[in-house]
C-alpha cells in the first residue's frame, strides 16, 4: 500500500493546529502559575459544548458559538483561578496539592457537563463541503481550523511582543517577584491569562467536536497530546508550543500510518504523544524552549 | 441478611482501597511523590493475577507474581521520573496510566479487550454469600495487616524519616548523605508492589477484570483517601479510605430510594471533587494529624532538658 504523503502532511497540519490552540492556554497558564491545571481538559470539553449549543441549538451559526465559547470558557477559566487556585495559593498550597485540586476541579467540570447534556455522544450536523486539491482531500471545518491557528498565532505574537499586558505575562512569567518589584499587578495578569488561555482552550473543543464528537470526555481524549505540546514546547514558552504543536502533528500522522503497516490499532496514535512526552522530559525537560529565548 | 451482606461488601473495599492507600501514603505522604498513575500499578496486580490464575497457578503465587510485576514496572517508571520535578512525575506516570489502559483495552488476544476476562474465585463456592464475603474479608484485612505493618515500621525507622527529609528537602536531605534517588525508586518500587497486591485481591473478590474498572477515578479516589484522612499518617488514610468508600458505597444505596434531579453518578463524583478541594483550602493535613516521630534519643534528649529545668528550679 502506498500512503498518500500529500494527505499525511496536509492532517499533520489540521492536527497541529488543533493541538496548539488547545495548548497555548495550558502552556501559558503552567508557565505563569507554575503548576499543570489538569481542569484545562474540562475548558475544551466545556468549549465544545457550548458551541455545540450555539451552533446546533439555537442555529446560530460557527462564528458566533466560537466567540460565545471563548467568552463562557474564558469566563470559567478565570473563575476557577480566582475561586479555587489563588486562594490555595495564597495559603501556601504545595505544587501537588495544586495538582490535585486542578484534577478535582476537572471531574467538577466534567460531571456537571454531564449532568446538564448528558453522556450520549453528540454530533455537529452542520454539513462541510469536501473538495480535492490535487491529491488531498480538504473539508471546509479544515480550512477553517487552519484560519484560526495562524490567526491564533498572529494574534498572540501581536499580544505578547507589542502589548503592555503581553510584556507583563512575559516578565511575570520569567521572574514573578523581579515583575511585582517592577510595578506589575502580577494577580491581574494571571487573570487575563487564564481567561484567554480557557476561551483558546473553548475555540480547539469546538474544532475537535465538530471533527469528531462532543461528550464529556472530548477534552481528555486529547490531553495527553496537549501536555506533550507544553512540555515539548517549553512550558510558558508560546513560539515553543507553536512548533511543539506541528512536530506531534507530524509526528501522530506518520505514526499512523505506521501503525497500519505494522498491524496494529490507530488507538495508539496517542501513545505517540506519550512517547514524545517522555523522551523530552528524559532527554530535554526544558523542551524546545532554548530555541526560542526571546520568549 | 440483605444489610449484613452489603456491609460486608462495603468492609472488604475497604481493605482492598486501604491497602492502596497506604501504598500512597509510602509514596506522597512520607517521601512526597506525586503519584498521579496509582490506578496502573493496581491495573498490573489485577492483570497479572487474572491472566495467570486462568492457567491454574495458585492464587498466593498469582499475587506475589503481581506484586513482582507491578514493583518492576514502578522500578522502570522510577527511572525516568527520579530525575523529574513533582509536576513532571505526576505528567508522566498519569499518561503511563492511560497508556496501560489503552493498550488492555487495544490487545483483544491479551484479555479479550473490553470484554474483560473472568477470574476463578480462590475460595470454593459454598452457596452462600455470607461465607463467600467473610472469607474475601478475612483475607483482604490478612493482606492489609501486613502492609499495614511494613509501613507503619518503616514510617518509623530512620529509613522512614530519612523519607521524610526527602519529602520536606531534598537537596538538604542529599547533603546529609540520604540518596534521594535511591529512596523515591524503593518507595515507587514498594508501593507499586502493595498497590499489585490490592489489584489481585480486587480481580479475585469482583471474579472479573475489564479496562474499564481501571479510570483514572481511581487514583483520584484513592488520592482523596490520603488527602482527607491525613498524609503521612497510617491511621489516617484508613480512615480516609473508610469514609471514602462508605460515602461512594452509600450513595449507591440511597439512589435506589430518592429520586434526585440530578443523575447520581454525576452528582457523586461533583461532591468527592467539591470535598477534596474543600479539604486542601481548610484543612490540607487532613483529618488526623501526622504523628511526631518519636525515637529513643528524641526521648532522653526530652527528659534529659527536663530534668536540668527540674534542678535549676
Amino acid at each position: 500500500m502506498t500512503s498518500n504523503w500529500a494527505q499525511v502532511l496536509f492532517n499533520s497540519t489540521i492536527t497541529g493546529s488543533l493541538y496548539l490552540i488547545g495548548a497555548v492556554g495550558l502552556t501559558l497558564t503552567y508557565g505563569l502559575s507554575k503548576f499543570p491545571n489538569f481542569a484545562h481538559a474540562e475548558f475544551i470539553t466545556l468549549g465544545a459544548f457550548v458551541g455545540y449549543f450555539v451552533a446546533e441549538q439555537l442555529e446560530l451559526g460557527l462564528p458566533l458559538a466560537l466567540l460565545v465559547a471563548f467568552l463562557v470558557s474564558g469566563i470559567v477559566g478565570f473563575l476557577c483561578y480566582r475561586g479555587i487556585f489563588q486562594p490555595l495559593a495564597k495559603r501556601g498550597a504545595s505544587i501537588i496539592h495544586l495538582m490535585v485540586a486542578s484534577i478535582a476541579l476537572g471531574f467538577i467540570l466534567r460531571h456537571s457537563i454531564g449532568a446538564i447534556w448528558t453522556w450520549k455522544p453528540l454530533h455537529f450536523t452542520a454539513i462541510w463541503s469536501a473538495f480535492n486539491a490535487g491529491p488531498v482531500r480538504i473539508t471546509g471545518l479544515w480550512l477553517w481550523l487552519i484560519f484560526a491557528a495562524l490567526a491564533l498565532s498572529l494574534a498572540m505574537h501581536l499580544l505578547l511582543m507589542n502589548t503592555k499586558i503581553g510584556k507583563a505575562i512575559r516578565a511575570s512569567s520569567s521572574n514573578p517577584e523581579l515583575a511585582l518589584a517592577s510595578g506589575i499587578n502580577v494577580d491581574r495578569v494571571i487573570w487575563i491569562t487564564w481567561f484567554i488561555g480557557a476561551g483558546l482552550a473553548a475555540i480547539a473543543g469546538i474544532f475537535r467536536g465538530a471533527d469528531t464528537q462532543v461528550w464529556p470526555m472530548t477534552g481528555w481524549d486529547i490531553i495527553l497530546p496537549t501536555f506533550a505540546v507544553a512540555i515539548l514546547g517549553g512550558i510558558g514558552n508560546f513560539y515553543g508550543a507553536i512548533a511543539a504543536a506541528f512536530i506531534i502533528g507530524l509526528a501522530e500522522n506518520i505514526g499512523v500510518v505506521g501503525l497500519i503497516a505494522l498491524g496494529l490499532s490507530t488507538t495508539y496514535r496517542i501513545g505517540i504523544a506519550f512517547l514524545i512526552l517522555i523522551i523530552t522530559l528524559i532527554v530535554k525537560p526544558q523542551g524546545l524552549a532554548m530555541l526560542f529565548r526571546r520568549a | 441478611l440483605g444489610p449484613l451482606l452489603y456491609g460486608l461488601d462495603v468492609i472488604v473495599y475497604i481493605g482492598i482501597f486501604g491497602i492502596v492507600s497506604l501504598s500512597l501514603n509510602l509514596e506522597f505522604g512520607f517521601t512526597g511523590l506525586a503519584n498521579f498513575g496509582k490506578v496502573a500499578f493496581f491495573l498490573i496486580g489485577a492483570y497479572t493475577y487474572a491472566l495467570l490464575s486462568q492457567i491454574g497457578i495458585p492464587f498466593y503465587v498469582c499475587l506475589i507474581a503481581g506484586a513482582l510485576m507491578s514493583a518492576i514496572f514502578g522500578l522502570v517508571v522510577s527511572l525516568p521520573a527520579l530525575r523529574l520535578r513533582a509536576d513532571y512525575l505526576a505528567i508522566a506516570v498519569l499518561a503511563f496510566g492511560e497508556i496501560l489502559r489503552l493498550i488492555v483495552k487495544s490487545e483483544y488476544w491479551l484479555a479479550r479487550g473490553d470484554w474483560g476476562i473472568r477470574v476463578f474465585p480462590i475460595f470454593p463456592w459454598t452457596g452462600s454469600h455470607l461465607i463467600y464475603r467473610l472469607e474475601n474479608m478475612g483475607l483482604v484485612y490478612l493482606f492489609l495487616l501486613i502492609c499495614l505493618l511494613v509501613v507503619q515500621l518503616l514510617a518509623n525507622s530512620p529509613y522512614g524519616r530519612a523519607m521524610r527529609a526527602i519529602r520536606e528537602d531534598e537537596v538538604a536531605a542529599e547533603a546529609l548523605g540520604k540518596n534521594r534517588s535511591k529512596f523515591k525508586a524503593q518507595a515507587l518500587m514498594l508501593g507499586s508492589a502493595m498497590a499489585g497486591i490490592a489489584g489481585g485481591l480486587y480481580a479475585q473478590y469482583l471474579q472479573y477484570v475489564l479496562p474499564g474498572m481501571f479510570m483514572p477515578m481511581v487514583t483520584f479516589t484513592v488520592w482523596i483517601m490520603v488527602l482527607l484522612g491525613g498524609p503521612a499518617n497510617n491511621w489516617g488514610v484508613l480512615l480516609g479510605a473508610a469514609l471514602v468508600e462508605i460515602f461512594d458505597r452509600g450513595t449507591n444505596i440511597i439512589k435506589d430510594y430518592i429520586t434526585l434531579p440530578i443523575d447520581p453518578t454525576n452528582l457523586q463524583y461533583i461532591l468527592f471533587g467539591a470535598l477534596i478541594i474543600f479539604v486542601l483550602l481548610y484543612r490540607p493535613q487532613g483529618l488526623l494529624r501526622e504523628s511526631a516521630i518519636k525515637t529513643k534519643a528524641l526521648r532522653s534528649a526530652y527528659n534529659g532538658r527536663s530534668s536540668t529545668e527540674n534542678k535549676r528550679s
